[in-house]
């Protein structure tokens, strides 16, 4: 029972320490959808497959959404002619490189700014050498989910011949008689989500560069809404999981886990895979392991889980082909893997 | 899955029946927003009433508290506006969303989500945090030298004067500085909880704190041995003594150890801020 009691205090601490900063994150996020033009980006995307990489890395400054908000941007991106690199750096990397990431780690261990550098660079590493490997597709459809990458190049298609088509609906059957994913809503039509990512619904954000109203307050109220309930409740099972791994898991067994090198990184790994949590607070979380595990299988944790988990692969199945997400998935495992065994073996 | 999801969209779409919602259907629809205002509200609440209370030093360290209240602050002022909004469509004042405005991917249903956070801050409300004790400082590995995960944290501290060290502090410094002799004789004056060390014999007792870098969940327990003066009973677990003694040096096992020889103890309540940061 005491334990039980020290389990949810532990869970109550790290959700105190974890929402605002959840919080905040969805603040900006839902704030720069408003603002930031897609569109006007891509055009500027460089085509290198390097440079594509570190850009779409990068991009997190300018849309600082951990896991779960950055497939559907990814998806935009992809989906509005962004190279393949730039997209799967984004995908990547994203989550992690943005500044509220960063301070987040920094306030988990403030006494080891190593982690959030290590962590940067690390990401920045996986995500550039998986993205070069994907621009040798040079075309993204075929790495697409199939129904996404035909509509995509039918409203191609269409684009090209009349620009008023974007507009049209070509589709005689009505909407829900069709195939594929759709959003359905309270009281209005379903809209195909593909319509949604490819543009050929007006997409609040697109409306952007109109003046302030309350009708777009209501908007970026209604994101922060979704994302707060839906990341929030990934991390309430996430907290639940590390507070009841930290009270009530033999000491025993997590040390001997957890010291070994090899043994505590492909733990960690495991860990992130299946603790979908969000990675603006998953430095938090790696915390309740920070006095049992090696420094280099944290890393691990921090570095593999915003890359990919099971949450993340629910959503990528929207974009990509399930092979295209297991090599991903086999990349990154293995690239974090060498790294963080050499973080371990070098310092 | 997949074909699942289009079998049923499709019966779904049936002209007949596609624009029935069943009553309870009509009532779940109508209640979730309100829900996750209600939520938002909740968590607004418990926030500025940790701060209030100052029950936050239980949880998190205190470089976070302004960020607590700021959030705190923020969530009742998003719930007051979502109301507002959420009335004035009720009334017909302001069109509802549509589905393309609301486009969101999601995992859970939305009453899941917003069911599970509801639930946990009321808890909060219900449930007062626990403050750690020796079981959870036995649990995690209690010694006089820091978790290696921490050791870039050394600092010399030999700057305050021995009788004002805190437990932590004297920690940190033998840490800087691991031999015991270079302390023996110095004046110690500090508090703590009493732990039974399952090494130690029935004259020694452990003083312990814990010791918070960012929330209570890396708390790690620290401690010194202390050497009881002849006759007296040994404490209980769990009782706050303020020690006041020397610093001296003992061999257990094979192990010299620094050990303060209590010369006066002093059982004490449980302070409101029990932790060191």
């Amino acid at each position: 029972m005491t334990e039980l009691y020290t389990a949810f205090t532990l869970f109550l601490s790290l959700l105190v320490e974890a929402l605002p900063f959840l919080l905040l994150g969805v603040l900006l996020s839902s704030a720069l959808l408003f603002f930031i033009d897609e569109r006007q980006l891509v055009a500027k995307m460089p085509r290198n497959p390097l440079l594509g990489a570190l850009f779409g890395s990068c991009a997190g400054f300018l849309f600082p959404v951990c896991e779960c908000g950055n497939v559907p941007v990814a998806r935009r991106l992809l989906t509005q002619g962004a190279p393949t690199s730039v997209a799967i750096g984004f995908l990547l990397a994203a989550p992690t490189i943005n500044p509220i990431v960063m301070w987040s780690t920094w306030a988990a261990f403030p006494h080891q700014p190593g982690m959030v550098f290590w962590r940067i660079l690390f990401s920045l590493i996986i995500a550039t050498i998986v993205g070069c490997v994907f621009s040798f597709q040079k075309d993204p459809w075929p790495l697409m989910q199939p129904d996404l990458a035909k509509r995509v190049m039918n409203q191609r298609a269409n684009q090209t011949s009349t620009s008023s088509a974007l507009w049209t609906k070509p589709d005689p059957l009505p909407t829900l008689l069709q195939s594929g994913t759709f959003l359905l809503g309270e009281g209005s039509e379903p809209v195909r989500l593909d319509d949604a990512a490819t543009g050929a619904v007006a997409l609040p954000y697109q409306k952007a560069f109109q003046r302030f109203s309350r009708h777009r307050v209501r908007l970026f109220l209604n994101n922060i809404v979704q994302e707060m309930r839906e990341l929030g409740a990934m991390l309430v099972l996430g907290s639940a999981t590390a507070a009841a791994i930290q009270v009530l898991a033999p000491r025993e067994l997590v040390l001997s886990l957890g010291q070994g090198p090899v043994t505590s990184i492909l733990a960690m790994m495991l860990l992130a895979a299946l603790v979908s949590i969000c990675s603006t607070v998953d430095a938090f979380f790696v915390l309740a392991f920070a006095s049992t595990f090696t420094t280099g299988s944290l890393l691990a944790f921090l570095v593999f889980g915003p890359m990919i988990d099971i949450k993340a692969i629910g959503l990528m199945i929207s974009i990509f082909k399930p092979k295209v997400i297991l090599y991903l998935f086999a990349i990154a495992a293995q690239l974090t893997l060498i790294l963080t065994l050499s973080y371990s073996y070098f310092f | 899955m997949k074909t699942f999801k289009r079998v049923r969209l499709q019966w779904r779409s049936h002209p007949l029946w596609s624009r029935y919602i069943s009553p309870l259907g009509k009532m779940y629809l109508n209640v979730v927003p309100w829900l996750d205002i209600l939520t938002m509200l909740a968590w607004g609440v418990l926030f500025l009433k940790y701060f209030v209370i100052g029950r936050l030093q239980l949880l998190i360290h205190p470089n976070y508290f302004a960020l607590v209240l700021v959030a705190g602050i923020v969530l009742v002022v998003l719930a007051g506006v979502n109301t507002w909004n959420q009335l004035a469509e009720k009334q017909g004042k302001i069109p509802p969303l549509t589905a393309a405005e609301t486009q969101h991917l999601t995992l859970f249903p939305p009453g899941i989500g917003t069911g599970l956070l509801l639930i946990v801050a009321l808890s909060g409300f219900i449930i007062p945090p626990k403050i750690l004790a020796s079981d959870a400082a036995l649990q995690r590995g209690l010694s006089e030298t820091l978790p290696y995960t921490r050791t870039e944290a050394q600092t010399f501290y030999s700057a305050i004067k021995p009788e004002e060290r805190s437990l932590l502090d004297w920690v940190r410094t033998f840490n800087a500085y691991p031999e015991p002799d270079a302390y023996r004789g110095q004046p110690a004056n500090v508090t703590g909880f009493v732990v039974h060390s399952p090494t130690l014999s029935n004259e020694y007792i452990l003083i312990s704190r814990f010791v918070i870098t960012c929330c209570a969940v890396d708390a790690y327990p620290v401690g010194l041995p202390v050497k009881l003066p002849p006759g007296t009973p040994r404490y209980e677990q769990d009782i706050w003594l303020e020690i006041q003694g020397e610093m001296s040096t003992e061999t257990f096992g094979e192990h010299r150890q620094l050990v303060i020889a209590a010369k006066t103890i002093e059982q004490i309540p449980t302070p409101s801020n029990p932790y060191e940061f």
